[in-house]
């Protein structure tokens, strides 16, 4: 994956010189201004396949560049957010789409074992709000900032979350 | 006046299905509104990682009792992608006509309900009898009258029974003519339009805000359907238009159904004269790569979107749902607020809710 975004960006450098043809492919247009504004961050960036791109983001940016996606990029609806475990972090995935230009980006923010926190995005879009306490409920991410982290599928009094591997039925 | 909370549901006429609906009244105007769900939570997800990719599929079947032909449908094509597979032209064409049988029938489900709700029971029992006509043809098709188990990894799992052609054609000529009746047996109902017309309004901007998708944000004037826009299987070959509506409110969301079960007979009539002689399955792998899969597809309730993290093994490592009316069910406080209890039963009837799939 690492060998695809040097790929990628080094192509985004060499259209730099022809910012028509950067205007013209939304993915590449997404994948340049991510990794412009938030350099240090974003990594990884990659067309999966025409409509659907990918990048990985540190989540210590995470609201400001959901901000800027909604704001200046256009996307305006948050699809899915999906809360996978991994054996050394958690990763959440942002499904973000773009009514205007009818694309998608899987935003994917790592976050370390012992720490499964992230940026509420519910302030930016409000679809979010739901999604977000089922990952809280079923998977035990924590988002910050949240006006109502509770659970939602499952009793309030339940302790455990069910979607991690160590939960056994 | 003193406000006061009312439980509309768990058990209730107007939650089909198990989930609870708090509403604030004052006097008679909703103030404010907290959807409960979680009754029906079967842990769909935690099931699917213990079992095959093969075994899931009539899992996803359950998601939905409405529709389950595209949760089943989308399962295959998010598994596809992960495991790189190419489904061969025919059963693409034979997924459409599926897809959009269930969408008739899953529309007629919800107009049967919703009539209901309104108080009129003729329009429940002339829906749930024209439903039968499709509900019997997938019985021809996939032997299975609601849960088909019928698309396949690489294809689906039969070809066209006999006079299928003949019959599907038929049926959909049939229904166009029930769809005038039906017109002018709704529209022409003063009862059901006074309960319809300006409830429940939803503003463009909030519907937007609030992730709702499906015909519920296309009667809020947003032109958005992914069969259109990013054509799966064979969409991009069929010529039909994208219902929309600019009125917002409970009408709109009435109109821009019917209007999709119009389209759905001609793309229907279209994918039978057009469907490609050839294998309607190709076998595929046992075990998928590590990696992940994407898909997503209009469901009748809206976009439904599933995320796949494959290990290597012949399991899923993940398996991510995302159910459309569970978003769209979180804006319901902002189309509730303001109108009267006796509106609920429009405003909620009118999302189509479906439990199911909500709670997974």
């Amino acid at each position: 994956m690492s060998e695809g975004g040097k790929a990628s960006s080094a192509g985004a450098r060499d259209i730099e010189s022809a910012p028509s043809r950067i205007d013209a492919n939304p993915e590449d247009r997404v994948l340049r201004a991510l990794a412009e504004s938030f350099p240090k961050s974003v990594s990884d960036g990659e067309k999966v396949r025409p409509g659907l791109v990918r990048a990985h983001i540190d989540r210590s940016d995470l609201y400001p560049a959901c901000r800027m996606l909604r704001d200046s990029l256009g996307f305006e609806h948050i699809s899915m957010i999906s809360a996978v475990e991994y054996d050394n972090r958690f990763e959440v995935v942002y499904h973000i789409t773009s009514y205007s230009t009818r694309l998608v980006l899987e935003l994917i923010v790592p976050t370390p074992k012992d720490d499964p926190t992230v940026d509420s995005v519910s302030a930016i879009w409000g679809g979010a709000n739901w999604q977000e306490r089922e990952a809280y409920d079923l998977m035990g991410i924590v988002f910050r900032n949240h006006p109502k982290l509770e659970r939602i599928l499952l009793p309030k009094d339940v302790l455990y979350h069910p979607l991690r591997k160590d939960f056994r039925g | 006046m003193a406000e006061m909370w009312i439980n509309m549901g768990p058990q209730h006429p107007m939650t089909h299905g198990l989930w609870n609906l708090r509403v604030k009244v004052d006097g008679e105007t909703i103030v404010d509104a907290v959807p409960e769900v979680g009754y029906l939570h079967r842990g769909i997800e935690k099931i699917c990682e213990g079992k095959t990719y093969t075994q899931i599929i009539p899992i996803t079947d359950r998601l939905c009792y409405g529709s389950s032909m595209t949760w089943s449908h989308l399962y295959c094509t998010t598994v596809e992608d992960l495991m790189g597979i190419e489904v061969p032209e025919r059963a693409k064409y034979i997924r459409v006509v599926a897809i959009e049988m269930q969408r008739i029938a899953s529309h007629l489900m919800w107009l049967a309900a919703y009539a209901g709700d309104l108080g009129m029971s003729v329009g429940f029992t002339y829906t749930m009898r024209d439903r039968e006509v499709f509900v019997d043809l997938l019985q021809a098709l996939t032997g299975a009258r609601l849960t088909y188990n019928y698309p396949r990894i690489g294809g689906v799992a039969h070809d066209l029974p006999p006079n299928f052609v003949r019959d599907s054609i038929r049926a959909t000529k049939y229904m166009e003519k029930r769809l005038k009746e039906y017109e002018d047996l709704f529209e022409g109902s003063k009862i059901f339009m006074m309960r319809n017309v300006g409830i429940g309004v939803l503003k463009r901007d909030d519907a937007i805000n609030m992730g709702v998708t499906g015909p519920s944000l296309r009667a809020s004037g947003v032109s958005y359907d992914l069969r259109k826009d990013r054509p799966y299987e064979a969409y991009g070959e069929m010529d039909f238009q994208v219902a929309t509506h600019k009125d917002c409110d409970c009408y709109a969301r009435y109109r821009v159904r019917m209007d999709e079960m119009w389209e759905s007979c001609r793309i229907i009539r279209q994918a039978l004269e057009k469907i490609p002689q050839g294998k309607w399955r190709i076998v595929a792998p046992r075990n998928a790569p590590a990696g992940t899969g994407f898909g997503r597809v209009e469901d009748p309730r809206g976009e439904g979107t599933m995320y796949v993290v494959g290990d290597g093994t012949d399991k899923p490592y993940r398996l991510k749902v995302r159910s459309p009316i569970f978003v769209t069910v979180s804006a319901a406080p902002k189309m509730l607020v303001g109108y009267k209890v006796a509106d609920v039963v429009a405003i909620m009837g009118g999302l189509d809710m479906c439990i199911g799939e909500n709670d997974r």
